[in-house]
């Protein structure tokens, strides 16, 4: 049971609803439901505090128009959708996720559809426990919310006055601010991790074991095979194209160092659900790219902190320091000419017009992308 | 999806009502130069009725105080406002908006214009929530909270903060059209904050420290490596940006300034300073922010922001309407090595140059505004700037950046750029021989 249903049925205790219409016949769909939902967490929050990610939020989606909360940027499809009549209910949603692109053509939603009825009824079912519709605990959750301020609020007014001249003043550094960091403390935060190894974590995970956690949690955005959807990061392939004309920098072909990997995928991945994922996973995650970019190739193959620094990404040697202070332009530091400084009159070589991918409010799609 | 410049992928011809619609949004007096420029024409036998009848804001009352507690632009300025380019990035989350940089002019970008760049989306914490710690190689780990930081001496330092990638995707040529979005990954504004060396100090670094890694709270978590000697020498803990808190979108409640190195290393909800001995390479100095140059090496650590320059007036979003006579040409100019020595103005393509005249505060690290007035004869014009700094770096053209990076460096592009003016008074992005 999720965090966000144990606070809701102990709100409702508290309100003295009638709780127990959540114990009844949907609990156990929802709770399959629930395993059901990790497929769709890269891109979906539901619960307490949830807001939108790379998709919108899910609460109170029962009874919701399509494509009308108004901080998400929806895909002009859904909100033709949502303008043109569609309720998200059981019945919509379950059709809409058989495959979202062929009853909504032109959604921004990348993923390829439940294709089993049990699932999608299960995760119809878990959905419905965070819609005000699907059970009693919304509104009694939004006024345990609602009164939280106040509470904040009586126990500034109720703590006792220091006086200046009582206040200890630590004995450390020059002008004794700030107070020492606990152990604990710097244990939760440093997760940062070098080539050299330093900073791994104990632990391990095989390119197999890494398989599933990636078609769960990364596939949507980065492909099945890391090729990238949509404009989403490529993060395999792309072998001997740096000197090409459209180099593909991936982590086989151009990142220096595996600790990246290991480092930025632990505290920024998967995105919009970040240090959701065990050190193991991270582990298993981190194998299983170095199989998508052949730098292994057995699917038993284990990553652990042991052998991590034995592995060496084929790019690592042709990163140098800064030298454009050595280039001509910059290193001449010549007094730049004035007068009569071309022979003959400027010529246009090319126009941006030629080009035009100027944002113009529509669709002006353009070329290249940032990340 | 890693570059940011293959101009001919998806490259289409202009078609007539791609213009009409790209004038309307350049701002409403863009309707063909001339056309538009018209106010002055009236008094040429007509009285003027804005003159001679009374007008409502003349006769009845305004608003009041306090009607508007935080003051906001007037609503004939509601054109002026950052702007993102929707096919960079595959997600709003982790993307970048652009500085209207032809409708400002001094050198300070205001609050609300200035570009954002975020890698999680914006993070939302509260001040009394938010701690900074220090640790690594120190005599004794630390946490402040935003209180202990503001009782540390205080420094008021205008700098400038560019992306690296400001003007990326111009490397294979002129795309993009409007200053905006050729060069509006940038802003200028004074901070307010404490010396980081101070920070440090307090925790005590060991004999061994030489780097940093800086980290932000937001769902990016964002790190780079920063070698000490620039920590100790000029990089702030800021609080407050043009005298108010720092905006969300700028890493409220607090935010690291690297003055005059790369936009990306400025950490905004800066929550976590380590000390060590080495870099860490994190993915933000290894897969991003190195340059690749056409050998297929890359060029890492390149921390610095280069001299240069963009004329901002007239551009492709800010077109001539007045006609020939008086004219004013301005524009920004900025080094990461720092002040600004000179600015020169070509209208001909580069064939002349002229000193252009440096207006506004001469700040180390900072914006500069230069201006070129001159007596437009209404003949097509190649207007061009060209930055120098007191080192004597020259700004280079894009031609000699080319001839020895390539054009897959996505970074660092700070070659001359060119505005095509026309007959009319509209400009292009073009590029010339």
């Amino acid at each position: 049971m999720s965090r966000f249903l144990k606070l809701a049925v102990f709100a409702g205790a508290l309100a003295a609803l009638p709780a127990a219409t959540l114990g009844t016949a949907q609990a156990q769909d929802a709770d399959a439901g629930e395993k059901v939902f990790r497929k769709c967490k890269a891109c979906h929050a539901v619960g307490e505090g949830a807001g939108n990610k790379v998709g919108p939020h899910l609460n109170d989606l029962f009874g919701r128009t399509a494509g009308m909360i108004r901080d998400f940027k929806y895909s002009n499809a859904m909100k033709a959708a949502g303008e043109g009549g569609l309720v998200w209910d059981d019945e919509s949603i379950a059709t809409y996720l058989i495959n979202p692109k062929d009853m909504v053509k032109g959604t921004k939603m990348a993923f390829a559809g439940l294709k089993k009825d049990e699932d999608r009824a299960d995760v119809i079912a878990y959905l419905k426990t965070f819609s005000a519709g699907g059970g009693e605990e919304a509104p009694a959750t939004q006024e345990s919310k609602a009164e939280e301020p106040e509470a904040k609020t009586e126990m500034a007014a109720a703590a006792p006055a220091v006086m200046a001249k009582d206040v200890a003043v630590p004995e450390h550094g020059v002008f004794h601010l700030g107070r020492e960091a606990l152990n604990e403390e710097i244990a939760a935060w440093d997760i940062d991790i070098r080539p050299d190894g330093t900073g791994l974590p104990v632990g391990r995970g095989t390119v197999a074991q890494g398989e599933p956690i990636y078609a769960d949690n990364c596939a949507v955005c980065h492909g099945d095979f890391g090729e990238g959807t949509g404009r989403w990061p490529v993060l395999a392939g792309g072998h001997d194209t740096l000197t090409e004309e459209r180099p593909e920098k991936t982590i086989g072909s151009y990142w220096p160092y595996l600790s990246t990997v290991y480092d930025y995928v632990r505290r920024a991945m998967p995105f919009g659900n970040a240090r959701s994922l065990s050190d193991d996973d991270v582990y298993a995650l981190t194998a299983y790219l170095l199989y998508l970019n052949d730098v292994v190739t057995d699917e038993d193959f284990e990553l652990s902190n042991e052998n991590f620094t034995d592995i060496h990404l084929p790019n690592e040697e042709n990163f140098f320091m800064d030298d454009r202070a050595s280039e001509p332009h910059y290193a001449e530091k010549s007094e730049p000419c004035m007068k009569d400084c071309k022979a003959e009159p400027a010529k246009i070589t090319m126009r941006a017009r030629v080009l035009d991918v100027t944002p113009e409010g529509e669709d002006g799609e353009g070329a290249g992308a940032i990340e | 999806m890693s570059d940011i410049n293959k101009p001919d992928k998806d490259g289409e011809p202009m078609t007539n009502a791609k213009v009409s619609r790209r004038r309307l949004l350049a701002g409403g007096a863009a309707l063909g130069g001339l056309v538009a420029g018209s106010t002055a024409a009236r008094a040429a036998g007509t009285p003027d009725p804005l003159i001679t009848e009374i007008q409502d804001w003349n006769r009845y009352l305004g608003d009041g105080v306090d009607s508007r507690p935080y003051g906001t632009p007037s609503e004939f300025e509601s054109h002026v406002v950052r702007r993102d380019v929707a096919w960079l990035t595959a997600d709003s989350k982790s993307s970048v908006n652009f500085t209207p940089l032809h409708e400002l002019d001094g050198i300070i970008t205001p609050n609300g214009l200035c570009f954002e760049r975020h890698h999680g989306g914006i993070a939302e914490i509260n001040p009394a929530d938010h701690r900074l710690m220090i640790h690594g190689l120190v005599d004794k780990p630390l946490v402040f909270t935003m209180e202990d930081l503001k009782r540390f001496p205080r420094e008021n330092r205008v700098y400038f903060l560019e992306c690296a990638a400001n003007s990326g995707m111009e490397w294979r040529g002129a795309q993009l059209n409007g200053c905006q979005y050729t060069h509006g990954m940038v802003h200028n504004v004074m901070y307010t904050g404490v010396q980081l060396k101070h920070l440090l100090n307090e925790a005590g670094l060991k004999p061994n420290a030489k780097w940093l890694l800086p980290e932000g709270a937001d769902a990016s978590a964002m790190t780079r490596s920063v070698p000490l000697e620039k920590a100790l020498d000029d990089c702030l803990v800021a609080f407050k940006m043009n005298g108010e808190a720092l905006r969300p979108e700028q890493g409220y409640p607090v935010r690291l300034v690297v003055p005059g190195w790369e936009g990306n290393m400025w950490v905004k909800w800066l929550r976590r300073i380590e000390v060590g001995d080495e870099p860490w390479h994190h993915r933000e100095e290894t897969s991003k922010y190195t340059d690749l140059l056409a050998n297929g090496t890359a060029r890492r650590f390149t921390w610095e922001m280069d001299v240069k320059s963009v004329i901002t007036n007239p551009s492709p979003q800010a077109p001539i309407t007045h006609g020939r006579g008086q004219t004013v040409i301005t524009g920004l100019a900025w080094s990461g090595a720092g002040k600004i020595s000179r600015v020169d103005v070509t209208i001909d393509g580069g064939r002349n140059w002229h000193a252009a005249r440096v207006d506004g505060p001469s700040l180390s690290k900072s914006l500069h505004r230069f201006y070129f007035d001159f007596d437009w004869d209404g003949s097509e014009l190649l207007i061009q700037s060209r930055a120098m700094d007191e080192h004597g770096n020259v700004q280079p053209t894009k031609e000699m950046l080319r001839s020895v990076r390539g054009e897959n460096s996505i970074y660092h592009n700070n070659g001359i750029q060119t505005w095509h003016v026309r007959g009319d008074g509209s400009a292009e992005n073009v590029e010339i021989s």
